[in-house]
């Protein structure tokens, strides 16, 4: 078990245009879980593959434990890595697929089968250890890869979207189990992938990429709260921020001759304010700001969409709210996040808002 | 389609049933041809039913060979043709499936030339080369050997082309697994490539099996020693004399032997091939 180094990392691929990734400094701690998130092109990928060394380095320094990997081969950094297609070996049984890294390394053959037999157990494949992986399904050939890396008792796990290739409902069982895993075993993980609810829920701590860029690094809650610019308040959470052009003018955030709310202790002029959808507060009201579209039910709550003037707005209520044509949109000031209406980051507003706090178990 | 019509099952049976019968009888009556004696086959009138003379004409040519000048025992012939096809085979199969290995997973400088050079060699059959080689053979000494026979059919730019799509369609994921998991590139090719070419290999082992028995022109210019002679060229000599008729049933018997190691080869390799087919999963 190690922690991870990178000193501004950058990767060049020859004839690009720009860098895929440009100066990236990240200090990963031994047994912590970060997920490096992004859309697609952003440069994650590259990242955690530059860690395993599938790629080269082209500037930087990358270190596990306190050894420079730059130079050295994949076998040689003391990882191991879960793939999107799980890139089990097709001829191969479970157990030849889970003990040929070891056998590569000159492992006894009882250490080996007391590993595999260790890892089947936790992974409850044990009763296909003897077939082939086309014989699995989606979800025990995922498995299987995980146990190919659990066996390895790694440095690090490194997991390049290693969900995307299941269905919904077994994405969310995997994504538990890898849960379950870590707080287990406790090893160094890091996790690519470009679902933003996947990164929220198994990151011990959430890193977010754009253009081969972090945009910002914390724990997923604060980076919910207190989003560092806009492209990280428009990545984070399902429905999407409202990310909607406003004007700051006394004290109040104007939108369309309205108030949305009052009280701002920030510079006048125009800015982006950032509205999550459950932040909104909606009463019916003729002649109020907001105009409803339309209501899409998701069952347990309600997503309204609608406009405040020419923006659209979309706002997520409980079903006990009463619902009108024309309703009165508020927000209260906690709740308000504004940004630069140029650059895209995060401006001071003068009201103290409460970081995340941790989730408190009770009895713990 | 599921479709019920008689006429239609009819139909395609009358013209499977021509099919078989255009390809199945020519071989038939080379059979029947061989059980009867010499003067059977010159009377004008092809019998359709075998004859009595069987043990006779497959007894003289596979122990002391057709009474024809230049015809050796077939069972030698048989052995050459044996010897050099594998020979040409797996030396095929060995060279193509290396460099395929190298041009797909090496990067060294000049590596497009070469493929485009091997790949252009595959408009330029034996045939078209066929002096220059017979040279560089002759003055190496090697006429009248298996070394000779073979080794310059060897070289193959389609097999090396049928390895290289087969291997670019593994993915990328397997060999950086299989890089994590320590496994250098000798190591990959044994434990990775070659399990899983199985298919490939069976199906171009049939196919160059029979290329290398069927070899015709380069055998004969470059054997002249009745030891080394092949069972093709064996039987255009036969059939091939000077101041008498052909011997046809000796030739006939000769033909029916030369065609029994190819159709074991494809009865046995069809079988690991569809195995492998079955097996594979994409």
């Amino acid at each position: 078990m190690a922690g991870i180094k990178l000193s501004a990392v950058k990767k060049i691929y020859p004839g690009a245009a720009e860098p895929a990734v440009k100066g990236v400094d990240l200090d990963i701690q031994d047994g912590e879980f970060v997920v490096l998130v992004g859309p697609s092109g952003c440069g994650k990928s590259t990242l955690l593959r530059m860690i395993a060394g599938l790629e080269t380095v082209s500037d930087g320094e990358i270190a596990i434990g306190d050894k420079v990997v730059n130079q050295m081969e994949p076998a040689e950094r003391d990882i191991a890595m879960v793939f999107q297609n799980y890139a089990l070996y097709p001829h191969m049984s479970v157990r030849q697929n889970m003990s040929y890294g070891l056998k590569n390394r000159k492992m006894p053959k009882a250490e080996i089968a007391r590993r595999i037999d260790e890892a089947a157990a936790v992974l409850e494949i044990t009763p296909y250890l003897d077939r082939k992986p086309r014989a699995l399904s989606g979800g025990q050939r995922q498995r299987v890869a995980m146990g190919r890396a659990i066996v390895r008792d790694p440095a690090a796990f490194l997991f390049d979207e290693p969900l995307s290739n299941l269905d919904a409902k077994l994405r969310l069982h995997m994504r538990g189990e890898i849960k379950q895993l870590h707080q287990r075993l406790k090893t160094t993980s890091v996790y690519v992938t470009h679902d933003q609810l996947e990164a929220m829920t198994l990151a011990d701590r959430l890193v977010v990429l754009n253009h081969g860029r972090i945009e910002q690094v914390g724990r997923p809650l604060d980076l919910y709260r207190r989003p560092a610019s806009t492209f990280v308040a428009g990545f984070l959470g399902a429905p999407a921020m409202n990310l909607i052009e406003a004007e700051v003018s006394g004290g109040a955030l104007m939108l369309a001759g309205t108030a949305l709310a009052r009280g701002l202790q920030a510079e006048a002029g125009r800015v982006t304010a950032g509205i999550r959808p459950e932040a909104l507060r909606l009463r019916p009201a003729p002649g109020g700001n907001f105009r409803l579209d339309y209501v899409e039910e998701l069952g347990g709550s309600r997503i309204v969409h609608g406009h405040i003037g020419a923006q659209r707005i979309i706002a997520q209520t409980d079903l006990a709210q009463e619902l009108s044509a024309e309703m009165h949109a508020e927000l209260p000031l906690e709740e308000l996040h504004l940004f630069h209406a140029t650059e895209g980051h995060r401006l001071s507003m003068g009201v103290s808002q409460p970081a995340a706090a941790d989730p408190q178990l009770v009895g713990a | 389609m599921v479709e019920n019509r008689p006429f239609l099952t009819f139909l395609a049976h009358a013209v499977l049933i021509l099919g078989v019968a255009f390809v199945a009888l020519p071989v038939w009556i080379a059979f029947v041809a061989s059980t009867h004696d010499q003067s059977t086959f010159l009377s004008g009138s092809m019998p359709m039913w075998p004859g009595d003379n069987i043990w006779e004409t497959y007894g003289t040519i596979l122990g002391t060979g057709a009474p024809v000048p230049g015809a050796p025992p077939l069972t030698l012939m048989l052995k050459n043709s044996l010897v050099m096809a594998l020979i040409i085979t797996v030396g095929k199969i060995a060279i193509s499936i290396l460099s395929a290995f190298a041009i797909v997973y090496f990067r060294f400088p000049g590596r497009v030339l070469i493929f485009c050079l091997i790949f252009v060699t595959l408009m330029l059959p034996v045939e078209v080369r066929i002096m220059p080689t017979f040279k560089v053979v002759a003055d190496l000494g090697m006429l009248n050997s298996y070394a000779g026979l073979s080794i310059p059919l060897i070289a193959s730019a389609t097999a090396t082309f049928l390895f290289r799509q087969f291997f670019l369609t593994i993915p990328e994921e397997l060999v950086e697994a299989a890089r994590i998991d320590g496994a250098g590139p000798m190591k990959f090719f044994r434990d990775m490539v070659l399990p899983l070419s199985q298919t490939n290999i069976a199906a171009l082992f049939v196919i160059l099996f029979i290329y290398g028995w069927n070899q015709y022109l380069w055998p004969m210019l470059i054997t002249t020693d009745e030891k080394f002679y092949t069972v093709v060229m064996g039987i255009k000599r036969m059939s091939d004399v000077a101041d008498s008729d052909p011997q046809w049933n000796f030739v006939m018997g000769s033909a029916m032997l030369a065609m029994l190691p190819p159709v074991l080869v494809v009865i046995f390799m069809q079988r690991l091939f569809v195995k492998g087919l079955v097996e594979q999963e994409k």
